[in-house]
Order: structure tokens, then C-alpha cells, then sequence
């Protein structure tokens, strides 16, 4: 057959030389073909050259328009083993501050640790954090850590070159000593190596002593646990095993010892099932409201200097004998809950948080005729949380001011800011011949001493800690160290003369005789964790021979005032340790939501007193929380006055403060302490050696002054938004089981009558645009369970890059949180004081399949990913920031400035981001950013991704193995970091996903907030039941059955 | 008596003085010939002083963010949407008064047509600037436009209601130029025949594109009008409605409310007339033509001031009443309590809406004080702040508390940055006003000679003569035959 489509002669006679062209038909090189030649060789036909002249100029042109940020990238001349770029190593290890411990898995990405995560596998923690421990990485890259060692001279450091220089001039000044004794002064110690190690030191030199000094003191406590079961420790306590739970004044959830163990086990009496509703009782007698407080059932509060007479009441109570207490509502709080401990036949566990040790003996005393003690009190585990006791303290105090110390060494603690009479140690201190810090700042102390020699960060080191006696947890290195710093316990290595041995070998060793072999102590290292083979609870023997002594000298009121102070932690700062970490500022306080500072908690009563201001007035109200100008009021206590703005809280005791301390820190120690509240430890009263953090005789006045404090939440109640909020009391939930589920119907009634389908029926749209197969991500929140604590609200930080924005941002409404705890009071109306309960409520992007974010957005930046997650596209943003108006959860966040220099215009963060920002940006801090977060520009909106950085990841990771992605293979960050397991995430279209059980088999109390607003929101919340008999009225709500029938 | 009588008993006339053709042409085009006077310079100068300061202030704010500004997590809007509701409003009197008043053959309207067309096209300039800069990345702001690019397949999101707003605005903007410069063409034809300075003749030979005035000029030239007059008609109607959208379609209390688009309709025409006032008050003492911006204008105008002020009353008044007949508590707390509440932090604004927007109009109930130039002045600018106030009560009040407690805001007042933009963009309109003023005829030249005869004072003293009548008549006869 002939051609029929021809395009030449050649073609259609298929002639030979067109045959040859057909074959040939690129005969010349392609000019670009790699020859030996090289290009410069080549001849550059002409079209070539336009191609030169073409890139030549527009590459002279980029190059010479633009300047090009340089960015420091150094690829590995020879890659380490174990490092894959892009691929994170984990590494369990424990954080370690002071006496404070949780086990964690460090997230190590390209060598650098980036977050913190809890670890599973210690049974004391079982993967919980602390918003303290989830920040702890920050404290790492701080730029204001110390870099090496040093003399330092009328507080200025001066470097010493190296290390052996520097034990060299130590050894030469240990020689002037004369034998004049040496003195090793710690926060508590919880390494059982560094424990044998200090003991190897101090026999080295006689004479010589280990005192233990806790900036905020548990010392009544050892003392009375010494005088009733003769051991100078602290129990393991057993919340999990209590069904009532009795804390007087103890904010064991947040601040008290090792809240992050008792929050996993108090979460598990907290867990509610609907068919058989049960909850432990939580009673709470306080002073001021803390944390722990607002989570209790039933809260009573009492003046600070009646703490004796509350818990001598309570013995009364339990024994039997009478209740001597004036305040009719405290008296009958006594008595019930009494009666409840009693009933509970030992599941029951009452603690304090005083540190006078007549109250605690009277508190193990009731322990005791309750039955807790061998059932929710184990004596056969202590805990090494804390171990100072004031005595010795004061007696070393006593020893330096007569120059009874020749050398003090101090590793971790820090009187001269944390001690009340902190003017006396500084005097002491000076009188001390050879004065060395071994503090990572230069902090209040360590700008007193002769010398420092920084510790290592953690993060940087080999150690290992034993929180409760027989449980090991372990620490080593995530990284090299940053800086020219040492472990500690090295130093005592060194100048005890074993100059060959270092501490990491030591501990090595030490650890091979107890754990027998190579593969153990690989083992442990890589669990992190060593645990006992079998935990048995077991009583302590009592011996009740000082109770009636203890009762009578607490039992009657101290003599008090008219006002009374109490100083209190705050869940993120403490006792300030880690107040130089900016993330830990910058998360608000969970019962008064206010950041970076402290302040002068006051009760609405007081207020109204006092300052004039009326909650109960809408006015006063309106005013007060509109404007973060607060009223400052000055506070007398022994002559010491400090003026400090106030916040209002309702159930304050009425005429008590409240301050938290952990403020007014040096500026020495960080930038993010500069401007941030002031330091309350003076205020504590110490009386025969003892430290009480309260003063029970204060003066108050108003004065003129106004302060603001910055407040990530400003309004305290819900407003009664039930749509909102659903909380209710266990009385009330068991007589009306379907409370909740009616407000659902209702929308169900009104909108879906035809399928009762909500979700597809409550719209105009097509239903099959509601028919979303494959993974559909959700999370559940359990608002019984959420304690408030701010893990979650640090650990998000950490591992979405949130920038910091600092106080003066935050004034300005300009916080960047994704996630927030919203905070909601529930009191009487005309008397906000009574408060009834407290709600945490977890906040963040509610990842709407209806959301009216995205359908606002004029360029699409927010849209919604086919797993049901609404997505953020920080390139194509152009900031109109109308999603964020349109967002009825207001949980999208605007870059107002330029908080983290990607911006496209150069120099413009000096003097309009905070002083923290600006230092944030360094490049040390920087090294914390998580890689795989893009850091947001200035100008684009942001908020939470439910980590979709993690859900990708875990994706691949399946996909690589060809299966569907696993429920619970992926945690978000707050869900990982909470210590209660108040939030589940996973997906919810599939039928065995801890997520969806959770939504189908709570349906009483499972609810979506703002459900009628039908944005579908893809995070419902589990409603909260706090237990108490009080049954409320429930609004005769018209029952859809009912109305139907009409 | 006449079959037809040309001149009503009841309206006066709309051309005072005894003006020939050849009159109105000098009083009119005269300013545009002469050096400034003192007074146009001083306000000249304040105006481009205002408008440096406005540059300023937008330069900080797109260099440094929109930290610069009050706004925050809650209130993600405040004054720059606020400013944009209100200059867009403004706009409005101009379209209704060219477009509206022309196909209703309203004569009256032709003694303001021009000024009021030039405020408009002024006004959108000026509103356009806070929808664009209010961006946070404003140099990213052609991401809203569609047109085929190569930034992959995402293009601009059509349910938007800001893309309708570009959409609604820019082709406003282009109507409304098209429309004024349409009807400048034979005044700058005068401007140019008249001129003796070379260049000057060249300006406006050019502008003028070739006008001679032949009978087809004229003819096309209304049938253009018309035709615009056409497109511009139910814009009126449809760029406030599509601004209301913006909060319509929202789910925020106090913005998802159906009412808005007729009630944004109605505040704009308000607004927009009071904006009128203001300037053709000051118009006409400055270049001196108080008789072709009479009493009678004033009046009319004063007329629709009070309408559109009532029928926005009515609009609040329905909004409270649908807040409580609905029982929804979220509606009903930003009604009732966010705004109504004269206690409230934002009650005070509510306040001083409703006494400027809605008692203060009805003093235009008395003839009297319609007819007085001081009063009218006054309420001009009180109507005009009046209706900042709702646009700002509308945005904020609803934003600062919402639905969720936790994130009620702090109270929220604007930093010198955001009243400079402010500032700014009346800089911006009195500059173009005061240029426009200078350069172009403010008052229709061509448009009122077409109504001189029919309603000018001069011609109407001459009513008793027959001959005239009948003259007159024929060209009655002949302009209804248009």
C-alpha cells in the first residue's frame, strides 16, 4: 500500500535519501552532549549563544538584584553513623530538675533534640509529661546559659581556658582550706551513682558535709514521716487505688512532688462509664484556688493560718471525736468528707501540702485511721522526690556566718533567691573561704561564689535517677556538648583526686555490678527505665505517740490578721528554676491564665472590698476584663512590702493572697525572666528552723497603681453556652442520663427529621459531599480527665514552632498558641466566690468538614485535605484574615510581626517584636525548631495541623509497609504529652479506633462544641461530671418525642 | 391655559440668577482659568499633608505587619474594613444621583451630578486602599485576581465573599470613571475651545478625545449616558449588597443577619448624600455658585437624608427585634448586650450610631431647618459619623464577643498607625477633590444648559410671554422626543 498522506515527493516515493533522512533525523549533536571537548571548547552556534547571553543575564541580573541570605549549611564531610538527614532518632533519658523527675524519649533530628516525649515504658510515668519537662529542651539552647568555666570577680565572669587549669586553681585554693570543712550543697539528688560519688568525695575530706537544700521545702513532711514510720522519706502514694481523695491544701496535679505520676493515676478514678457512672471523690480544703483545686469535687477554703486546725478537725472527724471549727460550710465540708474517707474502707488518701510537720503527723494520723496507710500509701516504695530539711540548712547557715565552712560547693540549689531570709545567706556566703557554683547560670547564687564550672543540660549528659526507691530511670546523651561544660559529679571525680576516672565511666561501672552484664546496661539504656519485678503495696509501721502532741500545738489557729499571704507554685514556672524559658512564661497560668508574671491573687469578695470592683456588677466586670491594666495593691508582711497588680479569682479565701513564686529572677540567668513578676519568696515566714510559705499577719492597702498583666483569657465564665460547654454533677447525670443527648436530639428534631441525620441532613448541600471514605482523622477530648496542666499547650510549642511572642504581644491579644486550655468558672451568680466548678476545656482547630474558614478565604489558602483535615497553605496567604473572624472557635492565629525573621523584608523586628522574640531568633535557639514545621512568614494566618507533619510521617511509614495505618501508630503532640490521656486522636472512620469507640459508645455525653452552628467539627469533647449529689434542675427542655407527637 | 405646562407650581426653579448660556459657561469654567484661590490652597496643602502621613503610616504597617495596628486574635478586623464599609458607602449618593436620578429624569440632579460622580470615583480610590492593605502580605495581593498563571492549580476561591467584593469593587470603580469622564467630554470641549495657553489646549484637546460637538457627538453621547446610566443602576444596588456580604454569610452573631444587604443598601445611599452635603456646601461658597448648587438642592437632598436615616432605623430596630424573637442567646447577647447595653465596653458606640443615624435626621422633618445651610452642614457630618459608628459597631461589637467566652477580647482602640491610614485616605480624597476642583468643571456645564430653559430662574420671569411660551414649548415638545 502506497502512502495516502504525503508530505513531500521523497515521502511518497519513498525515495532512498529521504529514507536516510527519516533514519537520521537529528544528524547534528545536540549541542549540550558532554564530550571530551568540554563546553568551553564547543562552538557556540549562534542559538546557543542567546541561550549564554539569555541565562548569563539573568543570572548576573538575580544575582546582583537580590541579596541572598546566607544560610549556614554544612553538609557531613564523613556522615555519622545513625544519622539519616530527615529521619529523627529517639533516645530514652530522663529529665532531671532538682528533685523533680520524669522518664522521656528525646526526639534527636539531624543532632540536634528537638522535643520531649514521656516514656512509655516507665510505669511511674508511663509516657505523661510536664509542661516543665516538654519545655525543658528550650532550656538547652538558652542563650543565657554559661559557656565555660570561670573565676568570677565582683560578678563578672572571667574565663578560665580549660579545665585542667581550672581544677588546678581549685586544688590550689582546696590546699589553703587548712582542713577547714567542705561543704556540698544540692538541690535534692535523686542519682543513687551521684549519691555513692558524693560519699567517695565528702571521706576524702573530713569534716566535710552534703546538705540538701529544696527551694520550695517538703521538710515537715520527712520530719513527721521520721516521727510516725521512722524513715525520713516519702511514700509512694496510689491516687489510682483511692476513691476518696482528700488534699488539704496539696496541688498534687500540678506542683506537689511528682505531679505528672499522681495526675496518671488520679485520671484513672476520673475516667467515666456511662452505663455505670462512678467517679473518686475529690475534696479540697485550700486557701487559694490552685490547680488541683479547680479539679476537685468539692471544695472548701480555709484561712491560711487555720491549715493546723483543718486537719486536726479532720482527725476529730475520722475518729470520731468533735469538729471544732467555726465556719459552718467548712465544718460540714469536714464532716463529709470524713465520713466519705471513712466509708471508703482504705481506698481513700488524704495529703497535704504544708510543711509544718505537726500537720503532716496529723495527716499521717488520719491516713492511718482511714486504712489508707498499706492501700493507697506504699512505705514499701519511698520516693526521692525531695529530701532537704530545713535544720541543716540552717545550721550550715549558721556554720558559714561563723566561719565554720571552708569550701562550699554548690550544685543546683539556689538560696540566694529561693530562701526567704536570702539577705542572711549572702552574708554567710561571703564569709566562706572557696565558693564554687556548679549551676548552668549565673545565677542569684552563683554570682555571689568564687568560681563556677556550668553543669551540663540533661539533654547533654550521662546520669541517672531513681524517683521511688528500686526504680531506675536513665540519662544520657541526645548531643555533644554545647559549651565548655562538665557534669558535676565530674568535678567531685576531679578534686577528690581521681583525675583519670570520668563520671560517665564511673556511672558505667557503677551500674555493670548492679545490673551484671553489657546487654543489661544496654538494655536499661535503651528503655531509659529499670523496674522492680514485682510491686507489692505494703503499710509502714505507725507509731502515733506524737499525734496528740502535734495536734495541739497545730490544732489551735496561729495568730493572724486581718490579711493573710500565701505563696504558691505556679504548674509552669514552680519554684523558677526554669523561669528563664520563655515557652514556660508564655504559657498561661491555668487557673488565672495570665503569663509572665506573678500577681496578687485576690477573692471577689475581697475585691469588692478593697478595690471596689463588683463581678457581680456587669460594669465592674466588663471593666476589669477588658482592660489588662490591673488595680496594684501593696502587701506588708515583717516590714518587707511588695506592690503587685491584682487578679481576681474567684474561691480565693476571702482576705488571703495569693503569690506565686519562681519571679523576679536575675537577669543574669535569661532573657525571658526580664520584667517578669517579682520574687515572693521573701514573704515566707521561717519560724524554729522551719520554712512556712505563708505569712499569716500582712497589711494591705490600695493604692493608685495600675500594672498589666498580660492574660490569655480574660472572661472566667461559659455565660451558661451550653453548646459551648456541658458539664453537670454526678447526681444530676444519673437521674437524667440523656441530659446531654437531648440538647443533640434537639438539633436532630429541628433540622433532620426526615433521616435524623444531622450531619447530612442540616445542610442545603448535597449529602454525598458529607461521604468522605478512607482515613477521616478526629480527635476526642474527655473534659473529665483534663486537669488543666498546659503539657499540651508546650509540647505543641515545641513541635509546631510556635513563636514566643512575649509579654508585650500578649498584651495585645497577639498569642500564637494553637492549642489553648480554656478556663471556665461556674459560681453562684451573686456570689462569684462559690465556685462550683471549674472547667478546663482543651481548644484548638476544630478541622470542620464544614468549616467556615475555608469557604471565606478569596485565594484558598485554607481548605480542607480529603482525611478530613483543614489545612493551612502559609504560601498562598495573603492575610486577610477573615477565616479567623469567621472561625466561631477563634483558634487561628495571625502573624502580626515578623516573630521569626522569614519574613521578606529585611530589619524589621527590632522594636516591634518583644525582647524575648528578637532572642529567640538566635541562632542557638533556633536549633530547636522542628524541621519538618515550616516557620511561619509574617502576615499569614496559622493554626493547629493536628501535626500533620506526624500523620504524613506515619502514613509513609505504613505505606512502605503496604497496610492501612494502625490506631494509635500516630499521636499528635498534646495527645502524647498528656499525663491524663484526656485526648485520643486517630481515625475516626475506622470502627476500632479508640477515637470512634469513644464517640459511639459515650453517647450521653459525647458532644461536638457549637454543634448547631453545623460546621462539622471533626474534635468532639466528652462532657464533664463532676461528682457531686447536688442535682440541678435541668431546663425543662421540650422533648423532641414529646413535640413530635403534636 | 396651556395643554402642557413646562414649569411646575410647586418646584422652584434650579438655576438661580438671570443666567444666559454664555453665564453659565463663564461662571463655571472661570475657576478652572484663574490661579487657585488662597483658600483652595491652604486646603490643598492639608490634604496632600494628610495623604503623606497616610503613606507613612501604610509604609510602617506593610514593612513592620499588621502588629501595627490594635488588631488581634479576636478583633481580626477593625478599622480598615470599618473605613473600607464607610468610604464605599459614600460612593454610593454619586452612582444614585448620576445613574438612578437621570433615568428618572430628575432635573435637579444635573447642578450636582458632576461633583457628587467625582466623589464616588474618589470614595472607591479611597476604599480600595483598606481592603488591599489590610492584607498581610500585600504584595501577594494578585493572588485574588483570576487570570491564568503558573502558581499550579490553585486559582481563587469563588465562594469567597472578599473575591466578590473585588469583583463588585473594580468593576464599580470602571463604570463609574466611565460613566463621569463619559459626561465630561463636552465641558473639556469647552475648556479647550476656550483656552488660549498652549499647553492647556493641548490637556484638554486631548482629554476632550476630538469633541466637536456635532449632532452625532451628541446623540451617541446620550445614548452612552444611557447606556451607563444602565450598567450603573443596579450597581447601586448590588456593591453595598455584596459588601454586606462580606458579614452576611458569615457565621458571626450580629454579622449572619439577612436583612443586611437592603439595610447596607440604604446606609450607603445615606451616608453618601450626607458626604454630598458636605462637599457641595463647601463647593459652592468656595468657587462661588451658590446659583447653580441652590437651596433646592439642598433640600431635595436633606429629603433623602431623612428616608434613607429612617429606613436604616427601621433596619436597627428589626435587627434587636429578630435578636430576641429568635431566642438565639448568641444573637441576643451581641444585640442586646454587646450593643444595646449602653454600659457594655462597646455600648457607647451603639449609642452614638443610633443618635446620628436615627433621631438626629428627623430635625430634616422641618422645613426650616432643611433650607438652613448651617444645619445642614452639621447634620452632614453627624450622618457621616453616624454611619463610621455602625460599620464599626457592625465589625467589632460582633468580633470582641463571639461565641466562644475564653476568647473575648481586651478592649480594642486603634493605634496612631490606624487612624493615620485613616487620615490618610481623606488626604487622598481631598486631594483628588481639590485637583478635580481646580482642573475640571464641578458642575455638568453642558447638562445644566440643557435644563436652563425649562428651570432657570431667568427664563421663568419671561413665563408671560407668549411668544417665548411657545417657544419654549417646541423645545419641550422636542427634549421629550429624546
Amino acid at each position: 500500500m502506497s502512502n495516502k498522506i504525503w508530505q513531500s515527493f521523497g515521502a511518497l516515493g519513498k525515495s532512498e535519501g529521504h529514507q536516510a533522512n527519516v533514519a537520521d533525523e537529528f544528524r547534528e549533536e545536540l549541542p549540550f552532549e558532554a564530550d571530551d571537548k568540554g563546553l568551553m571548547s564547543a562552538n557556540a552556534p549562534r542559538r546557543d549563544f542567546l541561550k549564554y547571553l539569555g541565562f548569563s543575564t539573568v543570572a548576573a541580573t538575580v544575582a546582583a538584584s537580590c541579596e541572598m541570605p546566607v544560610k549556614k549549611a554544612i553538609p557531613f564531610v564523613s556522615k555519622p553513623d545513625n544519622v539519616i538527614p530527615g529521619v529523627a532518632n529517639y533516645y530514652a533519658t530522663t529529665y532531671v530538675q532538682d528533685g523533680d523527675v520524669v522518664s522521656v524519649v528525646a526526639k534527636v533530628r539531624d543532632g540536634r533534640p528537638i522535643k520531649i516525649e514521656g516514656n512509655d515504658l516507665s510505669p511511674i510515668f508511663q509516657g505523661g509529661t510536664s509542661a516543665r519537662a516538654q519545655a525543658s529542651v528550650l532550656d538547652m539552647y538558652d542563650t543565657k546559659r554559661l559557656r565555660f568555666p570561670a573565676q568570677i570577680k565582683e560578678g563578672k565572669l572571667v574565663e578560665v581556658s580549660t579545665f585542667d587549669a581550672f581544677d588546678k586553681m581549685i586544688a590550689d585554693e582546696m590546699a589553703k582550706l587548712n582542713g577547714a570543712p567542705v561543704v556540698l550543697l544540692t538541690s535534692t539528688i535523686t542519682s543513687p551513682s551521684t549519691k555513692q560519688l558524693v560519699g567517695e568525695f565528702l571521706a576524702k575530706f573530713p569534716g566535710s558535709r552534703h546538705v540538701t537544700y529544696d527551694a520550695v521545702s517538703y521538710s515537715g513532711m520527712l520530719l513527721a514521716n521520721e516521727a510516725a514510720y521512722g524513715k525520713r522519706a516519702i511514700p509512694s502514694y496510689h491516687f489510682d487505688n483511692a476513691k476518696v481523695i482528700v488534699s488539704l491544701g496539696a496541688d498534687f496535679l500540678g506542683t506537689w512532688l511528682s505531679p505528672v505520676e499522681f495526675a496518671k493515676q488520679y485520671s484513672k478514678g476520673r475516667k467515666i462509664d456511662e452505663k455505670n457512672p462512678t467517679l473518686s471523690k475529690h475534696y479540697q480544703f485550700e486557701s487559694i484556688m490552685s490547680m488541683t483545686g479547680a479539679n476537685a469535687d468539692e471544695r472548701f477554703t480555709h484561712k491560711p493560718s487555720e491549715a493546723g486546725v483543718v486537719a486536726a478537725a479532720l482527725l476529730a472527724a475520722v475518729t470520731g471525736g468533735a469538729v471544732n471549727v467555726a465556719d459552718a460550710k467548712l465544718k460540714a465540708g469536714l464532716s463529709k468528707a470524713a465520713a466519705d474517707l471513712k466509708a471508703a474502707g482504705g481506698a481513700a488518701l488524704v495529703v497535704s501540702g504544708s510543711n509544718d510537720s505537726n500537720v503532716q503527723l496529723i495527716v499521717n494520723a488520719i491516713n492511718e485511721a482511714i486504712g489508707a496507710n498499706g492501700k493507697t500509701i506504699n512505705w514499701a516504695v519511698t520516693s526521692n522526690y525531695r529530701q532537704g530539711v530545713d535544720a541543716d540548712f540552717e545550721t550550715l547557715l549558721a556554720d558559714m556566718s561563723a566561719g565554720k565552712v571552708g569550701a562550699l560547693l554548690i550544685a543546683g540549689a539556689n538560696p540566694a533567691y529561693t530562701y526567704a531570709k536570702a539577705e542572711a545567706f549572702k552574708k554567710a556566703l561571703a564569709a566562706v573561704i572557696l565558693t564554687v557554683s556548679f549551676n548552668t547560670r549565673l545565677d542569684e547564687t552563683t554570682e555571689l561564689c568564687k568560681y563556677v564550672v556550668p553543669d551540663h543540660h540533661y539533654l547533654e549528659s550521662w546520669g541517672d535517677a531513681e524517683p521511688k526507691s528500686g526504680y531506675y530511670s536513665f540519662i544520657q546523651p541526645t548531643i555533644a556538648p554545647l559549651f565548655k561544660t562538665r557534669n558535676w559529679q565530674d568535678n567531685l571525680l576531679k578534686w577528690s583526686g581521681n583525675a583519670t576516672t570520668e563520671y560517665a565511666n564511673y556511672l558505667k561501672a557503677y551500674w555493670m555490678t548492679k545490673l551484671g552484664s553489657q546487654e543489661n546496661w544496654d538494655a536499661a539504656l535503651r528503655d531509659g527505665v529499670v523496674v522492680p519485678a514485682e510491686a507489692t503495696v505494703a503499710a509502714g509501721t505507725f507509731n502515733g505517740a506524737g499525734v496528740a502532741a502535734a495536734v495541739a500545738a497545730a490544732g489551735t489557729p496561729a495568730k493572724a490578721g486581718t490579711w493573710e499571704v500565701v505563696l504558691y507554685e505556679k504548674t509552669a514556672i514552680g519554684s523558677g528554676a526554669q523561669a528563664s524559658n520563655p515557652w514556660l512564661q508564655e504559657m498561661p497560668d491555668p487557673v488565672t491564665k495570665a503569663t509572665w508574671d506573678n500577681y496578687a491573687t485576690i477573692s471577689a469578695a475581697a475585691a469588692k472590698e478593697l478595690l471596689g470592683i463588683d463581678l457581680t456588677k456587669n460594669g465592674d466586670a466588663d471593666r476589669y476584663e477588658v482592660n489588662p491594666k490591673k488595680p496594684v495593691i501593696a502587701i506588708k508582711v515583717n516590714g518587707k512590702e511588695m506592690k503587685l497588680p491584682v487578679i481576681i479569682v474567684p474561691g480565693t479565701q476571702k482576705n488571703t493572697i495569693g503569690i506565686a513564686v519562681g519571679y523576679g529572677r536575675s537577669e543574669n540567668v535569661g532573657v525571658a525572666v526580664k520584667g517578669a513578676g517579682q520574687n515572693a519568696y521573701p514573704l515566707a515566714t521561717i519560724a524554729n528552723g522551719v520554712v512556712t510559705y505563708a505569712a499569716y499577719d500582712a497589711t494591705v492597702t490600695a493604692t493608685d497603681e495600675l500594672y498589666e498583666v498580660a492574660q490569655n483569657q480574660t472572661h472566667n465564665s461559659y455565660e451558661g453556652r451550653m453548646e459551648v460547654v456541658k458539664e453537670t454533677s454526678l447526681a444530676t447525670f444519673k437521674k437524667h442520663p440523656e441530659l446531654f443527648k437531648a440538647q443533640r436530639d434537639m438539633l436532630v428534631h429541628d433540622y433532620a427529621s426526615k433521616t435524623g441525620d444531622y450531619r447530612n441532613e442540616g445542610s442545603l448541600y448535597d449529602p454525598r459531599l458529607n461521604d468522605r471514605p478512607g482515613v477521616h482523622w478526629g480527635m476526642s477530648i474527655d473534659l473529665n480527665t483534663c486537669t488543666g496542666c498546659g503539657a499540651c499547650v508546650v509540647a505543641c510549642n515545641a513541635e509546631n514552632n510556635v513563636p514566643v511572642v512575649g509579654k508585650t504581644e500578649v498584651l495585645r491579644g497577639h498569642d500564637m498558641h494553637w492549642i489553648r486550655i480554656d478556663r471556665y468558672f461556674v459560681s453562684d451568680a451573686a456570689n462569684p466566690d462559690d465556685v462550683k466548678d471549674v472547667i478546663f476545656m482543651p481548644m484548638m482547630c476544630q478541622h470542620c468538614d464544614n468549616a467556615p474558614c475555608e469557604n471565606v478565604c478569596p485565594v484558598a489558602a485554607t481548605n480542607h485535605s480529603s482525611e478530613g483535615l483543614n489545612q493551612m497553605t502559609y504560601n498562598r496567604c495573603i492575610g486577610t484574615r477573615y477565616c479567623a473572624n469567621n472561625c466561631p472557635y477563634k483558634v487561628r492565629r495571625f502573624n502580626w510581626a515578623d516573630y521569626t525573621g522569614a519574613d521578606s523584608f529585611a530589619d524589621n523586628q527590632v522594636g516591634h517584636v518583644s525582647d524575648v522574640t528578637l532572642e529567640m531568633n538566635d541562632d542557638l535557639y533556633r536549633m530547636v525548631l522542628n524541621p519538618d514545621v515550616t516557620v511561619r512568614s509574617r502576615g499569614v494566618i496559622e493554626k493547629c495541623s493536628f501535626c500533620v507533619q506526624r500523620l504524613q510521617a506515619g502514613k509513609l511509614e505504613a505505606k512502605k509497609q503496604s497496610r492501612p495505618i494502625k490506631d494509635g501508630e500516630v499521636k499528635t503532640a498534646c495527645q502524647s504529652a498528656c499525663p491524663t490521656n484526656a485526648i485520643e486522636f486517630g481515625d475516626s472512620n475506622d470502627k476500632n479506633s479508640v477515637v470512634r469507640n469513644m464517640r459511639d459508645h459515650s453517647p450521653l455525653r459525647m458532644y461536638y462544641a457549637l454543634e448547631q452552628i453545623h460546621v462539622l467539627p471533626n474534635v468532639n469533647y466528652m462532657a464533664k461530671i463532676r461528682n457531686t449529689d447536688e442535682v440541678m434542675e435541668v431546663a425543662a427542655a421540650h422533648k423532641p418525642a414529646e413535640e413530635a407527637a403534636h | 391655559m396651556s395643554v402642557i405646562k413646562y414649569e411646575s407650581a410647586v418646584r422652584p426653579p434650579l438655576v438661580d440668577g438671570s443666567k444666559t448660556y454664555h453665564q453659565v459657561t463663564e461662571d463655571i469654567i472661570r475657576p478652572i482659568e484663574t490661579t487657585p484661590s488662597r483658600l483652595w490652597k491652604i486646603g490643598f496643602a492639608i490634604s496632600v499633608g494628610l495623604l503623606l502621613f497616610g503613606v507613612y503610616s501604610v509604609y510602617r504597617e506593610v514593612t513592620y505587619g499588621i502588629g501595627q495596628w490594635n488588631l488581634n486574635k479576636t478583633i481580626g478586623w477593625g478599622w480598615d474594613i470599618t473605613n473600607f464599609v464607610w468610604w464605599v458607602g459614600i460612593g454610593h449618593a454619586g452612582t444614585l444621583i448620576s445613574a438612578i436620578l437621570l433615568l428618572f429624569r430628575q432635573g435637579w440632579r444635573t447642578g450636582v451630578n458632576r461633583a457628587a460622580e467625582a466623589m464616588t470615583i474618589f470614595a472607591v480610590m479611597c476604599a480600595g486602599q483598606f481592603p488591599i492593605f489590610h492584607m498581610g502580605r500585600v504584595w501577594m495581593a494578585f493572588f485574588v485576581l483570576p487570570y491564568p498563571n503558573s502558581r499550579g492549580p490553585l486559582w481563587v476561591n469563588f465562594t469567597s465573599p472578599l473575591l466578590w467584593d473585588v469583583f463588585a469593587i473594580s468593576t464599580y470603580f470602571t463604570v463609574s470613571l466611565l460613566f463621569w469622564y463619559a459626561g465630561l467630554l463636552p465641558d473639556l470641549a469647552t475648556v479647550r475651545d476656550r483656552a488660549k495657553l498652549k499647553w492647556r489646549k493641548r490637556f484638554y484637546g486631548i482629554a476632550a478625545f476630538g469633541w466637536t460637538g456635532s449632532t452625532k457627538h451628541w446623540q451617541r453621547h446620550e445614548s452612552l449616558s444611557l447606556v451607563l446610566a444602565g450598567l450603573s443602576t443596579p450597581l447601586v444596588l448590588s456593591v453595598h449588597t455584596i459588601v454586606s456580604f462580606d458579614f452576611a454569610t458569615s457565621v458571626i452573631p450580629g454579622w449572619h443577619t439577612t436583612i443586611f444587604p437592603p439595610y447596607f443598601v440604604a446606609g450607603a445611599v445615606f451616608s453618601g448624600f450626607a458626604m454630598v452635603q458636605t462637599l457641595m456646601i463647601i463647593t459652592r461658597k468656595v468657587l462661588n455658585l451658590q446659583e447653580y448648587i441652590t437651596m433646592e438642592h439642598i433640600e431635595v437632598m436633606n429629603k433623602v437624608i431623612v428616608l434613607t436615616g429612617s429606613i436604616v432605623g427601621v433596619a436597627y430596630l428589626t435587627e434587636l427585634f429578630m435578636a430576641w424573637y429568635s431566642q438565639n442567646p448568641y444573637e441576643g447577647y451581641t444585640f442586646w448586650y454587646s450593643r444595646a447595653n449602653l454600659f457594655s465596653p462597646y455600648g457607647w458606640s451603639y449609642w452614638g450610631m443610633m443618635a446620628c443615624n436615627v433621631l438626629s435626621p428627623q430635625i430634616f422633618w422641618f422645613k426650616k431647618l432643611r433650607r438652613n445651610i448651617t444645619v445642614t452642614f452639621f447634620m452632614s457630618i453627624i450622618v457621616n459619623i453616624g454611619m463610621w459608628f455602625e460599620r464599626f459597631v457592625i465589625i467589632v461589637t460582633s468580633l470582641y464577643r463571639d461565641y466562644v467566652p475564653s476568647s473575648w477580647s481586651y478592649y480594642y482602640s486603634p493605634t496612631i498607625w490606624e487612624i493615620g491610614f485613616y487620615l490618610g485616605t481623606f488626604g487622598l480624597f481631598f486631594t483628588c477633590y481639590f485637583l478635580f476642583a481646580k482642573w475640571f468643571p464641578v458642575i455638568a456645564v453642558a447638562e445644566i444648559k440643557h435644563i436652563l430653559k425649562k428651570n432657570g430662574d431667568s427664563y421663568k420671569q419671561q413665563g408671560d410671554q407668549p411668544e417665548l411660551e411657545k417657544k419654549s414649548l417646541e423645545e419641550f415638545e422636542h427634549a421629550m422626543a429624546h
